[in-house]
């Protein structure tokens, strides 16, 4: 376990035992310790272009994903966020006019190098989307879709796997006792909390959430962050959102996007750690959305 | 904590992409196997029944047995007299209950009507044929186009109604206000805003409804009858296209098997040509308002 | 002169008597409940005129006779079990072969085929459903019986002839082929519902899916499916009605022969063929009360499958899981 993000989750423990505040500028510290920790790259993209037919939706990104570190992307609605999260695992192929330019690299190997399996990727770099959306199963079933996929068929395995899961998501003690009820009988916030832990039961070593706590409510919200701190222990999260405190909340590094000038194609403008893009932000542009100016 | 990936076994893997590819490719195949009989059919009916296809065929009456030559006149006038028939009865009312339908949809009546309309949908037009042989025929002691004509009337008016209230919905509200707050009472808006406003979808679904009925002969055996002559009188029995269609191809008569391929064809033509080019009126709208 | 000027000049009287009638409001709401009203009445005027037309036979046989196997106009012994049987032997086989086929359209229609090949494709297969009866039965009877249903008869006489639903002899006509046109015939209804079932899917569940890494197979057997079953189930229904219904294609290539083996291979008779064939020759009362009772029998039928398609409707209407309750 990363030591410094140790220090991190003990820290806002110690906090929130102790009844006090969040304390913001520790919170701040303990967050560019664990940025300025050496970690390797667990994803990059490189030179990355995406194409809808001739419309360029994203131009030349270059971005480093550092291995169990939460990376946030922010920008103004429309700058294709979205886009490019879906690019690093091959969701924008359900496009049949997509088209992906450059490469990226997962453990350094091309993602979009022919011949690779795109249901192992998806696999390995697993999403959860802005609306919850499990399906019509029960709450066992949802979490047990992907290992059944996968041939775990025994019971046995399942079930801890699904309790697994459920913990992981700190969904495990509200569902523990109704696990055959259906999915959709569960709240907003809780249904989101199931779709991760069923993203989390494939076992994955990504996890892409596209504005996870947007349809939410801001208690479940906050539980999602917190969720985040301690998946990103064990996983590598990336997360889109157009929530700036909850980038700067949550995220070590973050990437802003922005439409460029004259164009519908979005690209990266600026990308470093968060406290540095938040407190010393070096693109005009940047500074302008952080601070409010348009957007 | 491998579980999962130790699980997965090359083999697995394997088996699921082969899996998929399979099915998908069932599914590809279970299409080609559905629009095989529609190319047989309509090639068949082509070349069976275009070689005795002439002018004739169009002008004259039918020969006796063994005779050749001769046509079939007398059902096309007779289709085109119950279809005519048919329209007359079922076009006016079903629009009219549609607008009732699309104004009143919570009333007892509205619902009822809704329900009615889906029963009328379903019913075996044979059955159909039984009502109108018991109020038609029976009364009147004989068999005639009109018995046939109520019977085909029945047949078509869900259609009719089904369609003009799927239309009548699609034309924005807007322009039902735009009317009323220029003063105008509902029955004008109704009948001067929005029904012209779903008369394409409207006729395209007429259209259809006649496609329907021209080709329907299980009703008319029971009360048009059929007549191997000439006949105006609606209150006589009738030939149609589609009886005698089935008359020729049950014959013991080879000669009659050749007619009825080439009436079939002339049926199909009527039959097809009416539905495709409601269908592609029907696309063409659709791109036209941008609905894709 | 102005519009009010005009509106003013207006006599006195017609104001008046279009305030009555809300200008002319209310004669027309009464033309409308009018006008649907008797689309009501004629569906109750067919099931009282069944009915009451068929009391003779029905005072005469009673409930038996849904299930006497004579059907005797000579002795006046009539029975509805050849047909009832015949009826339902040939539509549920029908639907047995015209599901998998019509959902394998429905999947590659929704969820295959490139953009520029939906259309067409659903085109032609919608345009099976428009040809019309006695042109299938035509087909039946002269082309696709000699070409295919004889061969396949012979076959399954041959090698499977032991078991009861294939014995032979494999003469032409037979339930088998009825079957096996009506399923060409039900295909474009199954179809082209299922397709809009699957259509109706939103997009997001196929998203969590594929997300999983599930292929897209997987993702149609283990999600789609499930999610749109009810609507299937409808589509199925819808098929099975049509296929009860169906007169002319069936008539003509089933051999209408009072057959009772259990063989699909021998010919047969179905409730609608009875009653095209003999009606017109039904010579004295009872006889055509007793055919009209078995277009009661039919009506009923068709009446209960159309109402229980509804209520599966219904309940994928209010069944459809609302999206996060925040």
């Amino acid at each position: 376990m990363n030591t410094s993000r140790a220090v991190y989750v003990s820290t806002r423990q110690n906090s929130l035992e102790n009844g006090s505040s969040i304390n913001m500028s520790r919170l701040i510290a303990a967050q560019q310790e664990t940025a300025l920790a050496a970690t390797r790259n667990k994803m990059r993209m490189i030179n990355v272009s995406v194409y809808y037919g001739s419309f360029q939706a994203l131009i030349d990104i270059n971005l480093d994903v550092p291995e169990h570190r939460i990376t946030a992307i922010i920008g103004p609605s429309g700058c294709g966020k979205s886009t490019l999260l879906r690019s690093l695992n091959r969701m924008n192929d359900l496009n049949p006019r997509a088209r992906t330019v450059g490469k990226v690299l997962l453990d350094d190997r091309d993602i979009y190098a022919p011949g690779e399996d795109v249901v192992d990727v998806r696999r390995r770099v697993g999403m959860v989307f802005q609306r919850p959306n499990p399906f019509p199963k029960s709450i066992y079933d949802n979490v047990a879709y992907g290992p059944r996929l996968y041939g775990i068929t025994s019971r046995r395995e399942l079930d801890r796997i699904v309790e697994t899961s459920l913990s992981r998501a700190a969904l495990w003690d509200e569902v523990k006792d109704k696990l055959q009820q259906s999915a959709l009988a569960l709240s907003g916030g809780q249904q989101q909390r199931l779709c991760i832990a069923r993203a989390l039961a494939v076992e994955p070593e990504v996890i892409l959430m596209d504005e996870p706590a947007s349809a939410l409510d801001p208690i479940a919200t906050l539980k999602i962050e917190e969720l985040m701190h301690d998946l990103a222990v064990t996983y590598t999260i990336v997360i889109v959102t157009h929530n700036m405190q909850q980038a700067a909340r949550v995220s070590d590094y973050t990437a802003m996007m922005m439409l460029r000038e004259g164009t519908r194609s979005g690209e990266v403008v600026e990308y470093g750690p968060t406290r540095q893009i938040f407190t010393a932000p070096r693109d005009r542009r940047t500074e302008d959305y952080i601070t409010g100016r348009f957007g | 904590m491998t579980v999962v990936v130790r699980a997965q076994s090359r083999q697995r893997y394997l088996v699921r992409r082969i899996t998929n590819t399979v099915m998908l490719g069932l599914t590809g195949l279970a299409t080609v196997v559905a629009i095989i009989p529609l190319l047989w059919i309509v090639l068949y009916v082509l070349i069976q029944g275009g070689r005795f296809l002439s002018f004739d065929f169009f002008t004259k009456l039918p020969t006796p047995v063994g005779v050749p030559g001769g046509g079939v006149v007398n059902a096309i006038v007779g289709s085109a007299i119950l279809v005519t028939l048919a329209c007359i009865f079922s076009i006016p009312i079903g629009i009219l209950a549609a607008i009732y339908a699309s104004a009143h949809p919570n009333t007892r009546l509205g619902l009822s009507l809704r329900f009615a309309t889906d029963v009328l949908s379903g019913i075996p037009s044979i059955v159909v044929g039984i009502f109108a042989y018991t109020v038609v025929v029976l009364p009147m002691h004989q068999f005639s186009a009109l018995a046939g004509g109520v019977a085909l009337s029945i047949i078509m008016l869900p259609t009719v109604t089904r369609t003009t209230e799927e239309m009548l919905k699609l034309v924005p509200n807007s322009l039902r206000e735009a009317s009323l707050s220029l003063g105008a009472p509902e029955w004008k808006t109704s009948l001067r805003v929005m029904l012209p406003a779903a008369l394409e979808g409207v006729v395209t679904g007429i259209m259809l409804g006649i496609a329907r009925v021209a080709g329907e002969a299980a009703p008319l055996m029971l009360t048009s009858f059929g007549n191997s002559f000439m006949n105006t009188d609606i209150t006589h029995p009738i030939a149609a296209l589609p009886q005698t269609i089935y008359i020729y191809a049950v014959a013991p008569y080879k000669d009659w098997h050749d007619k009825a391929w080439t009436t079939a064809l002339v049926l199909m033509t009527l039959v097809l040509g009416l539905n495709i080019t409601a269908r592609l009126i029907i696309v063409w709208r659709r791109r036209k308002l941008g609905l894709g | 002169m102005s519009v009010r000027g005009q509106v003013q000049k207006r006599s006195l009287l017609r104001r008046r008597l279009g305030r009555i009638t809300g200008h002319g409001d209310y004669p027309f709401n009464l033309i409308i409940a009018a006008a649907a009203l008797l689309v009501v009445a004629i569906v109750i005027a067919i099931g009282y005129q069944l009915w009451s037309n068929s009391t003779l036979s029905r005072v005469a046989f009673g409930l038996k006779f849904l299930w006497t196997t004579t059907w005797d106009p000579v002795a006046q012994q009539f029975g509805a079990l050849p047909f009832i049987m015949g009826t339902l032997q040939t539509s549920l086989l029908a639907v047995v072969l015209a599901v998998p086929i019509s959902l394998g359209i429905a999947i590659f229609l929704a969820e295959l085929a490139p953009e520029w090949l939906r259309m067409p494709l659903g085109f032609l297969v919608e345009l099976l459903a428009a040809v019309p009866s006695v042109v299938y039965g035509l087909w039946g009877l002269y082309v696709f019986i000699p070409a295919l249903v004889r061969p396949i008869s012979v076959f399954l006489a041959r090698y499977l002839g032991s078991i009861p639903l294939f014995a032979g002899p494999a003469y032409g006509p037979s339930r088998l082929a009825a079957s096996l046109v009506l399923t060409i015939m039900i295909i474009p209804t199954i179809s082209a519902v299922s397709r809009d079932v699957f259509l109706a899917v939103p997009r997001s569940q196929r998203e969590a899916s594929l997300a999983l890494g599930a292929t897209q197979w997987e993702t149609i057997w283990q999600v789609l499916i499930p999610y749109g079953l009810s609507g299937i189930l409808g589509a199925v229904i819808l098929g099975l009605g049509r296929a009860l219904g169906e007169t002319m294609a069936v008539t003509m290539v089933i051999g209408n022969n009072l057959d009772l083996s259990l063989s699909a291979l021998h010919p047969g008779y179905t409730m609608a063929s009875v009653i095209v064939n003999e009606f017109t020759e039904a010579t004295y009362p009872l006889y055509l009360s007793a055919l009209i009772e078995i277009g009661l029998a039919l009506f009923a039928l068709t009446l209960l499958l159309n109402l229980f398609a509804r209520l599966l409707v219904w309940n994928v209407a209010r069944r459809v899981p609302q999206e996060a309750r925040v």
